[in-house]
């Protein structure tokens, strides 16, 4: 087993550096680590470790071992800020939100400049259904936490489980110019301006979006990842445009020389089936088949009353 | 009031798209026929768990599914999610809008949803049915006539076979096959990723 632990130190490790919440792994590898007592022989990444595995524990409902994670952090960092918020999330485990809350405000009372509890008493009232409150609270937040991109994808994300898709634009629109060469906001922006009804505005940002990711690949390139998602959002776009009359809120203006667009994007989708190869025909041969000419039972689906 | 059965594909794919994102929504539609006065829900095709909220990848998905289903000889006949909460067993604004899609072509269609606090007891289907009268009329959680309540003996509403809630919590548990479960949105990044059937998910001895 001993053989196993530098291995099973590296999973972790790369599961910290790419935030994977493989939280069952996590806590199988980190519980042999625990008891063999190998934390010590980490050094300074003995503290990450411990607060990942706390966290993957808590999430598997493991409060044994993230007790245990928990004391050595405390025992080594009394009165951080960060075990503070530990803290809470193991309170938020088993405890009522009520008092969750309570011990946040307490927190906040004493140090006001504490981003991460902010943000855990937010999603508290998230997961109590308070939306309303806790989008109130997000946008103060954001008031004085104006660099949190993340804080803006949630705040947009809360929006759009409400039906305020315009709304959930603006909030993005603030990831955007904090974070301008991250696809997968843009496309996410598309993906809500095209629910918000603004077809215009969708395509644009779903060519924007492959933009950002072709400056990475090669010409000619088979779409891989993002792009294809990108790629099927811009020939939606096209569809809708050529079946009816397509306003913009935003005023956006139509790129030009549409039907070459909607070639493109059809041309580009398919590139990715065929290249994905022969287990994939009967895929390819149902997209092929939706890609052609308007035929659709299905139609447009109205999220917005 | 017709009858509705759920069969061992259909419950399995739930389970297994609920299983593999614990902390997210998941979507995705029921496939099915109707017999005399029964909706037999045979399979699904899971769509979503990124960004539920939005419409475009499900505009998409939807309508690939359909024609998916067509294929199969059958029909888009309801809806499935789970929530991001256990205690959220609403069927949010979303979740109506896209059921009504289906009421569109199906006049029968149902709606179901997962119950967070009951899923993964094996006596216990933890699916909660919601019906609407019409597809613009609001979805509503079905109770039944008299006192039963849905799945259980003597309802509208039955898992076929009845064991399927202890089997598809041994397939998560011993053989973990809710890895091997693809939706919509994993093959937009991968096209490779089989969405449609998910055979390596359901690659285990089925026993009619």
């Amino acid at each position: 087993m001993l053989a196993s632990l530098p291995s099973a130190l590296q999973t972790l490790a790369n599961y910290r550096i790419h935030n994977t919440r493989a939280s069952k792994e996590v806590v199988d590898k980190g519980k042999v680590l625990l008891d063999a007592q190998a934390a010590s022989s980490l050094g300074d990444d003995a503290w990450a470790f411990l607060e990942q595995l706390t966290l993957a524990a808590i999430d598997v409902a493991n409060y044994e071992v993230a007790d245990e994670c928990l004391r050595q952090l405390a025992a080594q960092f009394p009165g951080s800020p960060r075990v503070d918020v530990l803290s809470g999330i193991r309170m938020e485990a088993t405890q009522p939100p009520e008092i969750a809350l309570k011990f946040y405000d307490e927190l906040l009372e004493t140090d006001s400049s504490n981003a991460a509890i902010y943000k855990r008493r937010i999603s508290v009232l998230i997961r109590i259904g308070k939306i309303e409150q806790a989008v109130t609270e997000l946008s103060d937040y954001l008031d004085t936490f104006y660099t949190d991109v993340e804080g803006w994808v949630e705040l947009a994300e809360l929006y759009s489980s409400c039906n305020q898709y315009t709304s959930a634009t603006r909030a993005l629109s603030h990831a955007l110019l904090l974070a301008p060469q991250n696809p997968f906001y843009v496309l996410q922006f598309a993906e809500t301006a095209y629910t918000a009804d603004d077809i215009p505005l969708a395509i644009k940002m779903f060519m924007l979006a492959l933009d950002i990711i072709d400056r990475h690949a090669s010409e000619e390139s088979i779409p891989t990842g993002v792009s294809i998602r990108a790629w099927y959002g811009v020939k939606l776009c096209c569809r809708a445009l050529s079946e009816r009359s397509c306003s913009s809120a935003s005023d956006t203006l139509l790129p030009k020389n549409l039907p070459l667009l909607d070639e493109l994007s059809t041309e580009r989708v398919l590139t990715a089936y065929s290249a994905a190869g022969k287990d994939n025909a009967t895929g390819r041969e149902l997209v092929l088949s939706w890609m052609g000419p308007s035929d659709r039972s299905g139609g447009r689906l109205h999220f917005v009353r | 009031m017709v009858n509705y059965t759920v069969g061992q594909l259909a419950y399995l794919k739930i389970f297994f798209h609920a299983a593999k994102h614990p902390h997210l929504q998941v979507n995705g539609v029921l496939l099915g026929k109707k017999v005399s006065e029964t909706v037999e829900i045979i399979d699904a095709v899971p769509l979503l768990h990124h960004w539920t909220s939005l419409s475009p990848m499900m505009e998409i998905g939807l309508d690939l599914a359909r024609r998916h289903a067509e294929s199969l000889e059958l029909q888009l006949v309801g809806y499935y999610q789970a929530c991001e909460r256990l205690d959220d067993t609403a069927l949010a604004p979303v979740g109506e809008r896209v059921a009504s899609k289906v009421k569109e072509g199906f006049t029968h269609a149902v709606a179901l949803v997962i119950d967070g606090d009951k899923i993964g007891s094996p006596d216990n289907a933890a699916l909660i049915p919601y019906l609407a009268q019409s597809p613009s009329s609001s979805w509503r959680p079905y109770t039944e006539a008299g006192t039963a309540v849905p799945f259980s003996s003597g309802s509208s509403f039955s898992l076929s076979p009845p064991d399927l809630p202890a089997r598809a919590v041994s397939l998560v548990r011993d053989q973990q096959l809710q890895r091997k479960f693809g939706d919509f949105d994993d093959h937009l990044e991968d096209v490779t990723i089989d969405w449609l059937r998910n055979k390596a998910a359901m690659s285990f001895d089925i026993q009619e």
